[in-house]
């Protein structure tokens, strides 16, 4: 065995975890707003796939991911705008819905990579750009600023959702929505709008997850190249508990697990692999079964709003 | 800034609901600095008159004038921007969010919340008017109370001087009651309108100016406070004379049909709620539990129907003990059980009547027959029950959710009641039911009695306790402060206990 | 509500943990052959778990049919393909619907489909159904098995004589099937081309998740290998991440991926699925409907070393001798890479 956890594995376990994290950030801090006003989406994997996808083809095409990261960004407003249909405005069972749109995005990135691209094929996509100065801090600047765009925009989002989550007029509305939309509805919160704005932005930071994933990390698309990291994410929401920091911290906790059991493996240190592999699901599912029992979801959380009829 | 309402006035108001004429040509007015009750019963078209007011309804007919001039008002926001507020029966709170946060929900027009303007201007309102409340607090942790002030300031935040309360103290308790009363008085006093809907006379009596009674949908009364009396506007509401129920007859307990011995439970929080209560309700009794809400009376009530655990201590029902029985073996023994919330846990709101008036007894015959239901068999007795205990509804079909609180309880009533138990724990069984509702509801628990039921009454209405009992006992903290024979009870004697004090109320 | 959506979310999340990978609810339906059959006309239907262009085990086995089509005319032969059925119940569907459209040979293109076959072979039996990888037969099911082990001994001696770090990486998918003897073929060639050069396996618990194989290998590159390889679909992600850097190589298998990264993949070993294909069709057409385990060697050719020509000079002609030498004596069966013990 040749593998001594030393400081200079310590820096590739840590860096990789922050890598890692990223697109298990940005789907669940979306998913956070979507479910802080109510509703709760289980195509987020749907949406990432189509995001993965767009991301994808229109770096291919355009020559540059940052416009593959615009169209992305457009298509996962296009596939929160849906679900904001079907589960907002036409009131559908938000977990069938959901799974629909799952299926949807599934179906249809499959078939768009057929139709227009065809056959594997790979991408320029974003580099790594070291942060002057900081990355040069001894230890913390290989794992903190030596990263691409997106993991630093994963990273800044944590502040700045919480921000406009606990701070901004529009969060407020939001968590009065999520709890109880009689009385933001009566004090002329629109439920439906903001309920559509927030499936727009988790559609959004879903679809930028999704791109991250081809044009941040893999440089290529293939089908079912999210591979479940969709529902990962929405556990994640459950673990933070609906909070930005529980949510980093969580995705941080599932990434450093998956980072450590790869260099685990890689070192040869003597541990059964399928053990190795699902160390991370494991981690999150005992620390989500252990925190559940205390967690205070949104109220309305999975309830279509229908003003009253009759009062 | 908000106009000042001088004169509000409602004219022909008229609004259908499929099967139902909800208003009728209804007229009302009320000016600066008056407080309007508008009294009537369950179902009397209180409710849908003010959400008209407040934008939530669009009448079929009539206008609304405001100092003169008529205006239309299609939403609450409509409403809050004439100067009309609203402090709905079922509070429109966010529990997760503060005092100040709820307060300004929907207002912030800039994209950062400016909590500590806010906070400044609730503080001077709460001054101004004397309403004690933290505005940093969350509104899940404040009493009922505190949150019905918090509704109050939202609609003041707002610039409201017209203020409607729907049912304000149907919820409070009698403390409560009193301080809200005196609030809105020193509220009208400052020159704000008021307009509050009730079906309670005494509270009607201490605080309008002027009632309107509407009945049926109708207005059929429209008079100055000072000008008439209790007993006239009961007769209005009701259209008809009230006969006051009163215990007749002398008591002559028989055998203990439900005794606890030392019993202690927890409550939902994982506390203490009951503390070693002992008790005896014997044949053709009215045990009445008083005391505040809160001290025990609902984990009583559900130790006694087998719904909650018991640490310790021992109950028995009719000579056998119940301690470790399941709810349908309690049941079977002969338990009666009318719940606290008589919708979620007296019926399966969803459920038609006929199914909830079976509920306890369509396993066995002779409802089933080979595990069937035997429908002719059901209908027939689920119509004679709707009939002689008075249900209104159109349909046997009717889901029970929507029927009113006083024809719930009459199909709880009769449920209950027709299977004939030994004993009946009846919680708060008349709370926010009207005069009519009540008084049916008094008879039926006096002829339990006389039929050798034992009837255990949870109650925070004092006077109920002491019209109907045998017994009082009074719950304070999980435990019997005392009980004591109803002869021997007053007002002052109960108040002390239920404060705790047991010394002076001997 | 919130009860129910959490416990769908654990079980989903359990189902990842167990699985590795997403399931897979979706199917395509296999392509309807309306037209009047001719006599003539063979009908070869191909069911995969994963795509036709996954650059690995399924286009393999695509092109290998494709260049059937091609040689005995398209006029002679119709090939149906359905792709992304890696459930079972899909995948079982897909099977029986082309046995009832009269399909003669039906490839089940995966070891996982065994067990779905033995369900529908009875209700077929003048259909010739073939699976791989496997070793069990039946009167109508012939059984393919490529010694993915050779080729592995191959390049793992390549990989250890080509290695500056003295570190080979394996990123597998799971532990089982081809990708062990692959492997193993590996792990013992390594040895073979240079004692001192240790090969290292860290699994991504996943097929086909390619984000996950791009991880794995960068956490193989910088823990120190510069030679990589990988097997199944998800191996092509982690070869465009050997492609992003400039001193790391690359070795497939099933097929050659030097299209995608001419620059990094060293070598290949090929299968020629084709003369597989042809051999099934000689044996239907002399009346063996099934019943042969038919395996995939470098000694009928079946398996292939590829260099790729645009590397080749980087190669010492030295390495190239030995690894000859060795493939010679696999052949003749001197040398013999072991399997794993079961």
């Amino acid at each position: 065995m040749d593998g001594i956890i030393n400081s200079e594995i310590m820096i590739i376990i840590l860096a990789a975890g922050i890598r890692l994290a990223t697109p298990y950030l940005l789907a669940a801090l979306g998913e956070m707003f979507v479910q802080r006003s109510g509703v709760y989406n289980l195509g987020v994997e749907g949406i990432m796939m189509m995001g993965a996808f767009s991301g994808f083809y229109a770096t291919l095409q355009l020559g540059s991911p940052l416009l593959g990261i615009a169209v992305s960004l457009v298509v996962g407003a296009l596939m929160g705008l849906l679900m904001a249909l079907v589960s907002v405005t036409f009131k559908a069972e938000q977990g069938i819905s959901g799974i629909g749109l799952y299926m949807f995005g599934w179906g249809l990135s499959g078939l768009l990579f057929r139709l227009y691209v065809g056959g594997i094929t790979s991408v320029e996509g974003l580099k790594a750009v070291k942060v002057p100065l900081l990355s040069s801090i001894p230890f913390l600047g290989p794992v903190l600023f030596d990263h691409n765009g997106l993991v630093y925009t994963a990273f800044l989002l944590v502040p700045v959702t919480g921000f406009i989550l606990f701070k901004s007029s529009w969060g407020l509305n939001v968590r009065a929505v999520g709890n109880k939309p009689e009385a933001a509805d009566t004090l002329g919160v629109s439920v439906v709008l903001i309920r559509y704005q927030c499936l727009i932005v988790g559609g959004m930071l879903a679809a930028l997850a999704g791109a991250f994933l081809t044009i941040g990390q893999a440089n290529m698309y293939a089908d079912n190249i999210t591979a479940g990291r969709g529902f990962i994410a929405i556990a994640l929401v459950y673990f933070g508990r609906w909070s930005p920091w529980g949510i980093l911290l969580g995705s941080l906790l599932f990434s450093l697990a998956d980072s450590f059991q790869s260099m685990v493996q890689v070192l040869g240190i003597n541990f059964p692999y399928e053990l190795a592999v699902v160390l991370p699901y494991m981690v999150t599912i005992i620390a989500l079964a252990i925190s559940y029992g205390r967690v205070w979801a949104p109220a309305a959380l999975g309830k279509p709003f229908q003003r009253g009829t009759r009062g | 800034m908000v106009k000042k309402i001088e004169h509000l006035e409602m004219v022909g108001i008229t609004k259908r609901f499929p099967g139902v004429l909800s208003n009728n040509n209804v007229n009302i007015q009320i000016k600066t600095g008056e407080v309007l009750a508008i009294l009537g019963e369950n179902g009397a078209g209180k409710t849908t008159l003010m959400n008209i007011l407040y934008g939530l309804y669009k009448p079929d007919a009539g206008k609304i004038l405001l100092n003169g001039k008529q205006v239309s008002i299609n939403s609450p926001k409509e409403a809050i921007a004439l100067g009309i507020g609203m402090v709905h029966q079922h509070f429109m709170l966010v529990p997760t969010l503060t005092v100040c946060e709820n307060v300004i929900l929907g207002l912030s027009k800039s994209f950062i919340v400016d909590i500590k303007t806010a906070t400044q201007r609730i503080r001077e309102i709460t001054d101004t008017y004397g309403l004690a409340i933290n505005p940093d607090a969350y509104v899940w942790q404040l009493s009922v109370g505190e949150q019905q002030r918090v509704e109050i300031i939202k609609a003041l935040y707002r610039g409201a001087n017209l203020l409607i309360l729907d049912e304000p103290t149907a919820v409070l308790t009698p403390q409560e009651s009193k301080e809200l009363i005196q609030l809105l008085r020193n509220m009208s006093a400052q020159g704000n309108s008021i307009i509050i809907i009730s079906h309670k006379l005494h509270e009607v009596m201490s605080l309008s100016d002027r009632v309107t009674v509407l009945r049926d949908g109708e207005v059929c009364a429209d008079v100055c406070t000072r000008e008439t009396s209790q007993d006239a506007l009961a007769q209005l509401m009701v259209g008809r004379e009230m006969a006051p129920c009163q215990r007749e007859g002398t008591f002559s307990p028989g055998k203990a049909v439900l005794e606890l011995q030392e019993v202690y439970s927890q409550g939902d929080k994982g506390t203490e709620a009951l503390t070693g209560v002992s008790l005896t309700i014997r044949e053709g009794e009215i045990l009445g539990i008083a005391g505040v809400s809160g001290n025990g009376q609902k984990e009583l009530a559900e130790v006694i129907a087998g719904l909650r655990k018991l640490s310790k201590g021992k109950i028995s029902l009719n000579g056998k003990e119940s301690t470790k029985m399941s709810p349908a073996n309690i049941i079977e023994q002969g338990l009666g059980y009318i719940p606290e919330d008589r919708l979620r846990v007296g019926t399966i709101p969803s459920f038609s009547i006929w199914e909830n008036l079976i509920l306890k007894d369509h396993h066995q015959r002779p409802f089933a027959k080979h595990l069937l239901l035997q429908n002719r068999v059901i209908m027939s007795h689920s119509s004679s029950l709707v009939e002689k205990y008075g249900i209104k509804t159109p349909t046997l079909e009717t889901p029970t959710s929507s029927l009113s609180g006083g024809n719930i309880q009459r199909v709880i009533l009769a449920r209950e009641i027709t299977r004939s138990p030994v004993a009946l724990v009846a919680a708060y069984p008349t709370r926010g039911l009207d005069i009519g509702a009540t008084e049916y509801l008094h008879s039926k628990l006096l002829e339990a009695r006389s039929n050798g039921i034992g009837v255990l009454l949870i109650s925070e209405d004092l006077e109920e306790l002491m019209s109907l009992c045998d017994n009082i006992a009074v719950l304070y903290e999980g435990r019997v402060m005392k009980v004591i024979p109803v002869e021997e009870a007053n007002e002052r004697v109960l108040g002390l206990l239920m404060a705790g004090i047991a010394e002076q109320a001997s | 509500m919130k009860k129910r959506v959490f416990s769908l979310l654990l079980a989903v999340l359990t189902l990842l943990a167990l699985s590795g990978c997403g399931a897979k609810p979706t199917a395509q339906t296999p392509a309807p052959a309306p037209e009047a059959p001719k006599v003539e006309k063979l009908r070869i239907a191909l069911v995969l778990p994963a795509t036709v262009d996954d650059l690995a085990w399924g286009q393999s086995m695509v092109e290998g049919l494709k260049a059937v089509q091609k040689t005995m005319g398209e006029d002679k032969v119709e090939v149906a393909i359905s792709e992304k059925l890696g459930g079972a119940v899909d995948a079982g569907s897909a099977i029986r619907q082309y046995a009832t459209q009269g399909y003669d040979i039906i490839f089940a293109h995966g070891s996982q489909y065994q067990s779905v076959l033995t369900e529908i072979i009875k209700d077929f039996p003048k259909t010739t159904f073939a699976y791989g990888t496997g070793f069990t037969t039946h009167p109508n099911v012939f059984a393919y098995d490529p010694q993915a082990q050779e080729g592995g001994y191959l390049l793992g001696m390549l990989a250890a004589l080509m290695s500056k770090s003295g570190i080979v990486g394996i990123i597998g998918p799971m532990e089982s099937g081809d990708a062990v003897k692959y492997n193993y073929g590996i792990q013992q060639g390594v040895i073979a081309g240079k004692a001192e050069v240790k090969s290292r396996i860290a699994y991504t618990g996943s097929f086909n998740d390619i984000v996950g194989a791009g991880n794995m290998a960068k956490t193989q590159m910088s823990a120190g290998a510069d030679i990589l390889t990988g097997s199944s679909q998800q191996a092509v992600g982690a070869l465009r991440a050997v492609a992003e850097t400039k001193n790391a190589y690359w070795l497939s298998t099933d097929m050659d991926q030097s299209g995608i990264a001419p620059d990094h993949v060293l070598a290949a070993q090929v299968y020629n699925w084709e003369k597989i294909v042809k051999k099934i069709i000689e044996l239907r057409k002399a009346g063996t409907l099934g019943g042969q385990h038919l395996t995939l060697s470098l000694a009928d050719g079946t398996i292939e070393l590829k260099y790729n020509a645009k590397l080749a000079d980087k190669i010492p002609a030295e390495a190239k001798a030995k690894i000859e030498q060795a493939k010679k004596d696999i052949i003749s069966g001197k040398l013999k890479v072991e399997l794993p013990k079961k």
